[in-house]
């Protein structure tokens, strides 16, 4: 008989233990680990990168991340951005979201980056590499042709004009040129005298800027491809006066880039929407993390945005971000 | 181990088949009890959960509701203090001085000071000039207040306090920051003449922030507010939802008067509840995720679950235990009825404890048991009794005939002068009756069995005047054993008075004794009449009478071998007619003890 006990006993015993463990399981599964991200742009105190970092911190916040964000003093220290690469690589990060400063350059470390198990979103400018998790940032070709038709809004069909670039090689300023040179070409009328690069740097921008107006009086228009051209050109009408007369199309939209655009200095910029893509692209890289599918490539738009429009309230949301 | 545990394993169905009899009173208290108990307690708990479940998003959507109740006082009383400070700029303003202006602008000044939520205040005429902002910087000329929509409402309707949602301000150069605006009208007296003029007080989101932040509404929940519009006044992801990165559901919100609603918003239920605030056109909008709930939910069916686990367990283990005490008695005295139901009647008294109805049914079991065993005893006896009185009776039977007989012939021998004979036939009877009476023993030698019934046949063979002749052969080892007395002669009486007596030709009688196998075997064989077979089928089964019959001695030495040694020994008989007949007597060897061989 007393087996009997024994047995209805084990069996009890076992479905306690079975019920307990099956609660303990429970409620372990609620903590979580902390993933580290490393975000690296192309530089560190510009105010268009300022918002990424909004964005990036924004999503960091949310989804309980330990955010490093991190980029080289100026644009063309494509080796320092590099070097951060490696750095990144060699603390282990959990996952890499960079805006290559330069389109080839950055492809062996980022390839490094990605064989060593690291997943790597590409913002902003992406590398010429089809390993990469995955690309946020603007549709640079679409962003050229609206910089392209803004053009032909402000000056009209016949002109005279002259394009400031950045950094030759960047792949953000080969599409935007792309897509400008594509809308213009529809139009015979447009004259193209020169396509300059400003390496990114806004002394030079204007000082190009300067140039050009020397050499070409009869010049109608100057057309930016980034936020330093943009605010060289600016600064460079504006010191010779001819603010209104020579039409600047730009892009981004710093503070000084909307104060020259309510000055009427500039006639028109083309938005990014930065915050977007520091938020996306650290959200993505937490989804690659965690074997979610993420989207390969992610337009996170651009808008074209003048004096008459620049305080709508839907533009107003795209040039302030709102700082928490 | 492994046979160890084939050996459990082979028991486990024994011990279930015996514990789990679905007929057994333990099992039939144990399953009920437990079946009972369960459903009870299954029920109870079904009860519990559902009504801890029903009220479960009430309570959630309630203790939302009460929540957010003061943070509602506590933003209406913030937009009061913005609108009292509207009041202070429309009192000091009633007449415009420079003084007065001065006077103001140090207020505010103190008050800016003390208030890092305000961000600008502004006071313009109603042509949009400025007459005061504080605190102040670069005008922007490039924007114009008199343009702008909500200067024009408020001049138009100066008692009306307006609300602006957030813009960026543009008052200055440079300075782009985001606001919430309050405007009012304000009626002045300037240089002699009423005007309507407007006051501004631009609000960062830091104090909005921080009453909407205090609040909790779970792990996720969090409020957010919007206006009568859907533009979003505050939301704790505001850029997110500027960069359209978020949504939010304000259509339903707009829709809904006070209260809660459950809505499903982007694959997760969620519960929103909506609080109108005064002085305003917003609406405070709480949001609290009701996965959150069912993880308090998830912690309340576990509770439920344990307590019902362990309130099984602990039934099902008290009601085997109070079944087997229960049955425990009852089983022993099953037990002990079985052992009395395949006759064994020398069991101990039970012990009487355990309830009173087996207490009682103990008693009466060991009652009747000990009248059982008393009865059986004196039917044991009373049977012995019998059996000894009528072996003393055949005894007493056979002797008086058959002396009667031999004197009569001891006499006849005398008469005839044959001394030899009457000497020998004396002789025979003396050591014939020695030996039947041999000290009263039931048990003698084989040697002394055998020359009882060798005086017999001579006291008869003298007395029958030689009709017979007659042999005896004894296997030597035979003498190794002793037997039941007085077995032989009964059927050597019964061969000559039925078998030789009815025959003309002279008889023969031949006794043996030999052992075979396990038992020793005595054979009497005469040539007489034989015994017909319809008699020979009656000869064990007739009741003794007082008639002297064939048989009677035959059915005696077999009851007597029968009775003392088991129905394994006894008598059995070969006949046929007119050619003999032979019997055969089969008794256990009794090994003959030293000391008694020759006595």
């Amino acid at each position: 008989m007393s087996r009997i006990y024994r047995i209805a006993l084990l069996v009890l015993t076992i479905i306690i233990v079975l019920s307990l463990f099956g609660c303990a399981k429970n409620d372990l599964s609620n903590s979580e680990e902390k993933y580290s991200i490393k975000v690296i742009v192309k530089n560190r105190s510009h105010a268009f990168w300022s918002v990424v970092q909004m964005g990036a911190e924004t999503a960091a916040r949310e989804f309980n991340i330990d955010l490093v964000f991190d980029g080289p003093e100026n644009e063309e220290d494509i080796d320092g951005q590099i070097q951060l690469v490696e750095d990144a690589i060699a603390i282990d990060s959990d996952a890499i979201v960079l805006a290559a400063s330069d389109y080839v350059r950055l492809v062996p470390v980022a390839e490094k980056a990605i064989a060593s198990g690291i997943p790597v979103i590409v913002i902003d400018s992406t590398i010429e590499s089809d390993k990469m998790d995955s690309f946020v940032g603007t549709d640079n070709m679409d962003a050229g042709k609206k910089v392209g038709e803004s053009l032909i809004d402000k000056v009209g069909t016949e002109c005279t004009i002259a394009v400031i670039s950045f950094v030759k090689g960047a792949a953000s300023a080969t599409q935007r040129e792309t897509g400008f040179a594509e809308t213009v070409s529809d139009y015979p009328g447009v004259e193209v005298i020169e396509t300059v690069y400003c390496n990114s740097d806004e002394l030079l921008a204007q000082q190009l800027t300067k140039d050009i107006v020397q050499d070409n009086p009869q010049i109608d228009a100057i057309v930016c491809l980034n936020a330093y051209s943009t605010a060289g050109a600016a600064r460079g009408i504006d010191e010779l006066g001819l603010a209104g007369e020579i039409i600047i199309i730009g892009f981004d939209s710093t503070p000084l880039e909307i104060t020259f655009l309510e000055k009427g200095v500039i006639q028109s910029l083309i938005v990014q929407n930065p915050f977007n893509m520091g938020y996306l692209g650290v959200k993505y890289a937490l989804d690659s993390i965690n074997n979610k599918k993420i989207p390969k490539n992610v337009n996170t738009g651009s808008e074209v945005i003048d004096i008459d429009n620049m305080y709508l309230p839907e533009n107003q949301k795209l040039l302030f971000p709102f700082t928490e | 181990m492994k046979s160890k545990l084939k050996r459990i394993l082979k028991k486990v169905p024994k011990a279930a088949r015996r514990g789990f009899r679905i007929n057994s009173i333990q099992s039939i208290i144990t399953l009920s009890f437990s079946a009972v108990t369960m459903l009870a307690m299954t029920m109870v708990g079904i009860g519990l959960y559902s009504s801890f479940s029903d009220n479960a998003e009430v309570n959630a959507a309630s203790s939302a509701q009460q929540i957010m109740e003061q943070a509602t006082i506590n933003l209406e009383n913030y937009l009061e203090d913005m609108m009292e400070i509207s009041d202070i700029i429309r009192k000091n303003m009633r007449e415009v001085t420079p003084n007065s202006i001065q006077n103001l602008d140090n207020l505010l000044s103190l008050t800016l000071e003390m208030r890092k939520d305000i961000v600008t205040v502004a006071i313009y005429t109603g042509n949009g000039n400025v007459i005061l902002t504080n605190p102040v910087y670069d005008t922007d000329y490039n924007y114009q207040i008199h343009e702008q929509e909500w200067f024009k409402q408020t001049i138009s309707n100066p008692d009306m306090y307006l609300i602006q949602p957030p813009y960026v301000q543009r008052l200055f150069e440079g300075r782009r920051p985001w606001v919430v605006s309050m405007s009012s009208g304000l009626s002045v007296e300037y240089l002699g003449r009423t005007e309507t003029w407007a006051a501004m007080v631009d609000l960062n989101f830091s104090l909005i922030e921080q009453l909407c932040n205090r609040v909790s509404l779970g792990k996720r929940g969090y409020i957010y507010i919007v206006d009568e519009y859907g533009n979003i006044i505050y939301h704790p992801q505001q850029q997110l939802l500027y960069s359209g990165l978020k949504q939010e559901s304000i259509s339903e919100v707009l829709e809904q008067e006070q209260g809660s609603f459950i809505e499903d918003f982007q694959g997760e239920s969620r519960i929103s509840t909506v609080k109108n605030i005064q002085f305003s056109n917003w609406k405070m909008v709480g949001i609290s995720y009701v996965d959150e709930l069912a993880e308090n939910q998830w912690d309340l069916n576990n509770y439920i679950m344990y307590i019902l686990i362990f309130g099984i367990v602990f039934v099902i283990l008290a009601s085997i235990f109070l079944s087997s005490k229960i049955s425990k008695p009852i089983k022993r005295l099953e037990h002990q009825m079985n052992r009395v139901e395949q006759g064994d009647f020398d069991i101990e008294n039970l012990e009487v404890k355990g309830e009173d109805e087996v207490k009682r049914l103990t008693k009466a079991f060991n009652l009747m048991i000990s009248r059982i065993k008393q009865l059986m005893e004196q039917i044991v006896n009373e049977q012995e009794e019998k059996r000894k009185s009528e072996f003393k009776a055949l005894q007493a039977q056979i002797n008086p005939h058959f002396l009667y007989n031999t004197l009569d012939s001891i006499i006849w021998m005398n008469e005839n002068q044959n001394h030899q004979g009457v000497s020998e036939m004396t002789a025979a009877l003396a050591k014939f009756f020695r030996i039947s009476i041999s000290k009263g023993n039931e048990i003698i030698d084989v040697a002394d069995e055998i020359e009882h019934v060798g005086n017999y046949l001579l006291i008869q063979k003298i007395r029958y005047k030689n009709k017979f002749d007659y042999s005896i052969d004894v296997q030597e080892q035979a003498y190794g054993y002793r037997t039941l007395k007085l077995i032989l002669q009964p059927i050597v009486e019964n061969a000559i008075y039925h078998g030789i007596n009815k025959i003309q030709e002279k008889g023969e009688i031949n006794i043996r004794a030999v052992v075979e196998n396990d038992h020793l075997l005595f054979s009497v064989t005469d040539n007489g009449y034989g015994i017909k077979p319809e008699r020979l089928k009656e000869i064990f089964k007739r009741e003794p009478t007082n008639k002297r019959t064939s048989g009677v001695g035959l059915k005696n030495v077999h009851e007597r071998i029968q009775l003392s040694y088991g129905s394994g020994f006894g008598v059995d008989i070969e006949s046929i007619i007119e050619v003999g007949t032979t019997v055969n007597i089969r008794i256990p060897l009794i090994k003959l003890q030293k000391g008694e061989n020759n006595e």
